[in-house]
């Protein structure tokens, strides 16, 4: 599971930001530092993420750890939205994506500026198969990363970069554990 | 090249661990990739699938504290 970066880049700007209108195009008006100060607040205020939970139910260790932990999930997700989809639809959905069966509860975050910028053709979220595995405590575990990874990549301007950044420096750690014959940490076992 | 059987036998065992390192290596990548990844391109008949259902008003924000 990636870790969060050191600096998570909570001092950059947002890729929202980054695409609000400057206002040098013309002369400054006494009210342009406030309707810029309010879009500002707006762009804070509104969500990153949206969270899509798909849980057909299996009884796995992975769906108990996920029953017992939502509310922790649900409090660190701050403004995002979460979407839990019943047992019916989650059934109905992994049966139209069949590359889903068998790796439920499945978490699927749309990244919301990606999706806006450029729609679902390139990068746009991170998904989590929390299905896969075979412990409590490496679901547990996995829950914990990805809520964290949530919350201190919330201002990321470029997540996929960090994402696969992470995913990089995961694989080089698990080769330094597999040299130095240690057991692989948190999710890859 | 090397004259002694022995010589033969750590270059055998030391091209075999190498060998094991890199699928172990790979192995894990791959079952780090299969737990937590990207959605890109691919996955669009997903995102598109569940897009939908949040702009059919068919999924709502989930107000629970507990999952039923």
């Amino acid at each position: 599971m990636p870790r969060a970066p050191r600096a998570s880049g909570s001092s950059r700007r947002p890729r929202a930001q980054a695409r609000t209108p400057r206002d040098s195009a013309g002369p400054r008006s006494p009210e342009a530092p406030a309707r810029t100060l309010d879009a500002r607040r707006i762009e804070a205020a509104a969500p990153r993420f949206q969270i899509f939970i798909v849980d057909p139910g299996w009884n796995s260790p992975a769906h108990r750890v996920l029953r017992e932990n939502f509310g922790m999930v649900r409090n660190l997700a701050k403004g995002d939205p979460i979407y839990v989809l019943s047992r019916e639809k989650s059934i109905a959905f992994a049966l139209s994506q069949p590359s889903l069966i068998g790796k439920g509860p499945a978490i699927i975050v749309h990244d919301l500026a990606a999706l806006r910028e450029g729609g679902a053709t390139g990068f746009h979220g991170f998904r989590l198969h929390l299905g896969l595995l075979r412990t409590e405590q490496q679901a547990l575990l996995a829950l914990q990363s990805f809520t964290r990874f949530l919350a201190t990549h919330r201002q990321s301007v470029d997540l996929e970069a960090e994402i696969r950044r992470d995913l990089r420096r995961e694989g080089i750690i698990g080769a330094i554990e597999i040299i130095m014959h240690h057991e692989s940490r948190e999710i890859g076992a | 090249m090397p004259e002694r059987w022995s010589d033969y036998l750590a270059i055998f065992m030391s091209a075999l661990a190498v060998g094991y390192m890199v699928y172990e290596i790979d192995r894990r990548r791959r079952n780090l990739h299969d737990v937590f990844d990207v959605l890109g391109g691919e996955d669009a008949e997903l995102t598109a699938g569940l897009v939908g259902m949040v702009e059919s008003g068919e999924l709502q924000p989930y107000a629970g504290a507990t999952l039923a």
